[in-house]
């Protein structure tokens, strides 16, 4: 299941800064090699045993990464939080929706693929299947965000 | 407009960025060098040709009253989506006087045109800006 949040929360098991929280807190935690796999698809980087990378535009550290990449990260790594993906491409949610139990925050639709099968939960209640299911779920939140005039 | 178009080298690209409107958002998918590009640009903005370029992201203090006050600027902000709030969005409507490149991919509440939104681009080692939005 995917719990997706559509309105903000100010919590402490919120991640809405992504690069921030990654920066000071994620990538102090050593990177499997199912993660370094993931960054390599994502940003097309190398990473290191010592968190160096190696992408196109150069060396860096994993501090380097996209902000996409950061947040996937930040999803994985932090299992119990609620993850902003507001920053994220359609390629990185491509990715972020064949994960499973995780809990993030969006307060858009963004045109991505999802597998039919992929149950989703929006704001604690509303249960959906795959891409139909989100996207009928969004058409009818934006119905109602007009009734409400918001 | 500040600037149509903005043109330098970062060995080994080549950086060649032409504007179609006061606001441009860069969006498009993650890892395609937004956050490199605003790098590239504090360095680029030392320069006098580029020295209308002023830069936000979330590090930047006081943002929302640093922003407030600007005109004839060419505003570069990243992490937009994480920063601008409603006041900013209005402030960005009505501030003719500046223009704005924005790494955001929320457009709600900004007066927008096809040739707002944009993708960094890479063809060979070249770099430009295309329109998102093709008809």
């Amino acid at each position: 299941m995917i719990y997706i949040y559509t309105v903000k929360r100010d919590s402490e098991d919120w991640i809405l800064r992504n690069d921030w929280y990654f920066n000071l807190y994620t990538c102090n935690q050593k990177f499997t090699e199912e993660e370094k796999s993931i960054v390599r698809k994502l940003d097309r980087a190398i990473v290191s045993d010592d968190m160096r990378i190696e992408t196109k535009y150069g060396l860096g550290t994993v501090r380097n990464l996209s902000s996409g990449c950061k947040t996937c990260l930040n999803i994985i790594k932090n299992p119990g939080k609620t993850v902003s993906v507001e920053e994220c491409g359609a390629n990185v949610l491509d990715f972020v929706f064949q994960l499973d139990e995780i809990h993030i925050y969006m307060s858009r639709p963004e045109r991505f693929h999802i597998r039919e099968e992929v149950e989703i939960c929006f704001n604690e209640k509303d249960i959906v299947f795959g891409r139909r299911g989100y996207e009928n779920w969004w058409s009818e939140e934006y119905a109602r965000r007009a009734e409400s005039d918001l | 407009m500040i600037y149509d178009l903005i043109e330098f080298q970062a060995f080994p690209f080549s950086y060649s960025l032409r504007f179609e409107d006061r606001v441009t958002l860069v969006r498009g998918d993650s890892a395609t060098g937004k956050t490199f590009l605003y790098q590239m640009l504090e360095d680029l903005r030392m320069t006098k040709e580029y020295e209308a370029i002023r830069l936000f992201n979330y590090k930047t203090d006081n943002f929302h009253s640093s922003l407030a006050k600007m005109q004839k600027s060419f505003i570069v902000i990243d992490n937009a989506d994480t920063i601008l709030n409603e006041e900013d969005r209005k402030f960005i409507n009505f501030e003719h006087s500046n223009q704005y490149m924005l790494f955001l991919r929320n457009c709600d509440g900004l007066n927008l045109s096809a040739g707002s939104f944009m993708v960094l681009c890479e063809k060979g080692k070249q770099i430009t800006l295309e329109r998102e939005i093709k008809f």
